[in-house]
């Protein structure tokens, strides 16, 4: 369970300072799947960056489970698993030992970590390039490394952004199934993209960013609605009040 | 497992997955360093023999008033030549190292029996060059020069004797004594570079590489401290370093105790003591500059950054050295708390075998452990920096 209250993260540049985050809240809730939809630049990965404590937002809150991040990031950090916008392995260890490494930094023991790569690698499919060393692994097969690596403390939050970036149709649709594997054990997943027909495909409720603001959120039916469209697409158009996003 | 044992260990594994890395960090820049040395060492002494042993080449311009004075120099391993049209611009454009010139008074005052000219021409702003072929020379016309004296005193009758009150033995040291300087000025300088920058590959490889291969954040995303990952990192680096260390100081033993001790003119042993000693001076040295790097590699954007900056730090051991070189300075006390001087300092002392006062072992380690642990605190904080933490 995350809860997000209205969260403010403002960036110096060169030309002045630029607010990539402005009072966004929402909230992701256990067994379901929470996209986070919007436009390249709109604030998504920002604000995943401060739910997993990378960084610290100037104002507002983030509470992982009732824990609040800013109180306890170590104890918030341990109760989720992210798989961020930048998802590099080690390319001279094997994929079993990037997923040991993280696993070591959660302080899992040796069997478990063990178990937990061989029940994750059978979930995603990656068994057979287990023991090889990443490098010159697909984009395919690094994302699932990524994945294992950060799922392997058996995490109730799951914070991916963009995960199906760069992925082909089979892996993109395997990756979904996945996902709701995940739900189905009553994780709270929260995934963010710039895809569509992507979240609507998978997510139970929908988040609507654009511009840094929370312009629209509720189930797919809600925003219809709300939109008085009859398809998601033309109700997510209305709500960003651009096309942008769309070609994808 | 603590969590900067964790990184310590996968950062080792990974840098020694990389063949090629390791095998230049570890293996050739290690071995390159004695072999340079030794090298340097037989080729002084075999050029020093050289000079000594091969027939003097002595242009000899007005060859022809002192026959005898040419006989006796022909004799004594001479090579005699004619002279140069120009002696003077000949010397000074270094065709000749050294030119004798016999005057044309030198019949008539040889005959007078007064003391008759000859000239040594050299060019003294090549002190290096000419050193041995003009001391030789020197050598033997002093020799002709007593020999003559002598002669004559005997012809009138007075014993030779009394010409020399004092006599004179001279016990050449300054051959000896000038390799072990270049080796003394070398050596120090030598071992401090590869203890400060040894470990340089693998923290441009753990920090900027970290952050280029996109690697950085899910990493920092784990519920463990930053300054305990950044501490791990810089404990594999100082590894890293200390391994590539200790392979030089052991090959550099292997490497004195095998080369035959006439190549370099002199028995160089380094013991065990020696060596446990120079990896301790070296130590505070190794954490300095494996935190410094650390802490620089961490702050570039790309490993290509990290690279340019280390150009820098190679030049930083060589200020002390080479300020020593040009105007050596007596032992002072302060000089061991100056990091680079003092290791040069105490490293000096440990090779000539002299002994050091346990104040100057405190002050040389203390104040260098000091300055190794501040720089390691402030790289493990860097990873704070929000900036700092974000991969693109």
């Amino acid at each position: 369970m995350l809860l997000v209250t209205n969260l403010h993260k403002t960036f110096k540049t060169r030309t002045g300072p630029v607010t990539a985050v402005d009072a966004v809240s929402f909230e992701a809730r256990d067994g379901q799947i929470t996209g986070l939809l919007g436009p390249n630049g709109a604030g998504k990965t920002t604000t995943l960056r401060m739910l997993y404590t990378l960084m610290s937002p100037e104002n507002g809150s983030v509470k992982v489970d009732e824990l609040d991040v800013a109180v306890d990031p170590t104890a918030a950090r341990r109760r989720l698993g992210v798989l961020p916008d930048a998802r590099g392995v080690y390319k001279r260890l094997t994929a079993r030992e990037n997923i040991a490494y993280f696993g070591r930094l959660h302080g899992l023991d040796e069997a478990t970590i063990a178990r937990r790569t061989t029940e994750l690698a059978k979930a995603l499919g990656m068994e057979d390039v287990l023991d090889r060393q990443t490098e010159g692994f697909s984009q395919g097969q690094r994302t699932k490394t990524a994945i294992a690596r950060a799922l392997v403390h058996d995490p109730r939050n799951v914070l991916l952004d963009e995960p199906t970036n760069g992925l082909d149709v089979m892996t993109t649709r395997g990756l979904r199934e996945f996902l709701k594997h995940l739900r189905s054990e009553g994780r709270c997943v929260l995934l963010s993209s710039h895809i569509m027909q992507e979240v609507a495909a998978l997510c139970d409720r929908i988040v609507i960013i654009a511009r840094g603001r929370v312009v629209a959120q509720g189930t797919p039916d809600e925003l219809r609605a709300q939109y008085a469209e009859a398809s998601l697409e033309d109700a997510f158009v209305k709500a960003i009040g651009s096309d942008e996003g769309m070609t994808a | 497992m603590s969590t900067t044992f964790i990184v310590l260990k996968k950062e080792l594994v990974d840098i020694f997955r990389d063949r090629r890395t390791t095998f230049l960090s570890i293996a050739v820049g290690p071995l390159l360093t004695p072999a340079l040395l030794i090298g340097i060492m037989v080729l002084a002494n075999s050029r020093g023999r050289d000079a000594e042993t091969k027939p003097l080449d002595l242009p000899v311009a007005g060859a022809e008033y002192a026959p005898s004075l040419i006989t006796w120099l022909k004799g004594n391993n001479v090579n005699v030549k004619p002279p140069p049209d120009d002696i003077d611009s000949a010397v000074r454009a270094q065709e000749e190292d050294v030119v004798l010139r016999i005057s044309p008074e030198f019949p008539t005052a040889w005959r007078a029996g007064t003391p008759a000219l000859v000239e040594i021409i050299s060019d003294h702003s090549r002190r290096e060059q000419i050193e041995v072929p003009v001391s030789r020379l020197e050598a033997l016309l002093a020799g002709y020069d007593r020999q003559l004296g002598a002669l004559r005193l005997v012809a009138r009758g007075v014993a030779p004797s009394v010409m020399t009150p004092l006599a004179i033995a001279r016990r050449d040291v300054s051959t000896p004594e000038s390799r072990m300087g270049l080796i003394l000025a070398f050596f120090p300088y030598l071992l401090i570079l590869s203890g400060f920058v040894g470990g340089s590959s693998l923290a441009t490889d753990a920090t900027a590489g970290e952050r280029e291969r996109q690697s950085l954040e899910p990493l920092l995303a784990n519920p463990v401290s930053r300054a305990a990952i950044m501490s791990g990192k810089i404990a594999a680096v100082c590894t890293f370093s200390l391994i590539s260390q200790v392979v030089t100081l052991v090959a550099m033993k292997i490497g004195f105790a095998v080369t035959p001790s006439e190549a370099i003119g002199m028995t160089v042993d380094i013991s065990w003591v020696v060596i446990v000693k120079l990896l301790l001076i070296t130590s505070t040295l190794i954490v300095f500059g494996s935190s410094l790097i650390t802490l620089l590699a961490a702050t570039a954007k790309s490993v290509k950054e990290a690279g340019s900056y280390l150009v820098v730090l190679v030049m930083m051991p060589m200020i002390p050295t080479l300020a020593l070189m040009v105007s050596p300075v007596k032992n002072q006390l302060w000089q061991f708390a100056v990091p680079f001087l003092a290791q040069n300092q105490m490293i000096m002392k440990v090779v000539r075998g002299e002994s050091m006062s346990a104040v100057e072992w405190a002050v040389g380690l203390g104040t260098n452990a000091a300055v190794a642990a501040v720089t390691w605190v402030i790289a493990s904080r860097l990873y704070q920096r929000e900036q700092l933490a974000i991969s693109a």
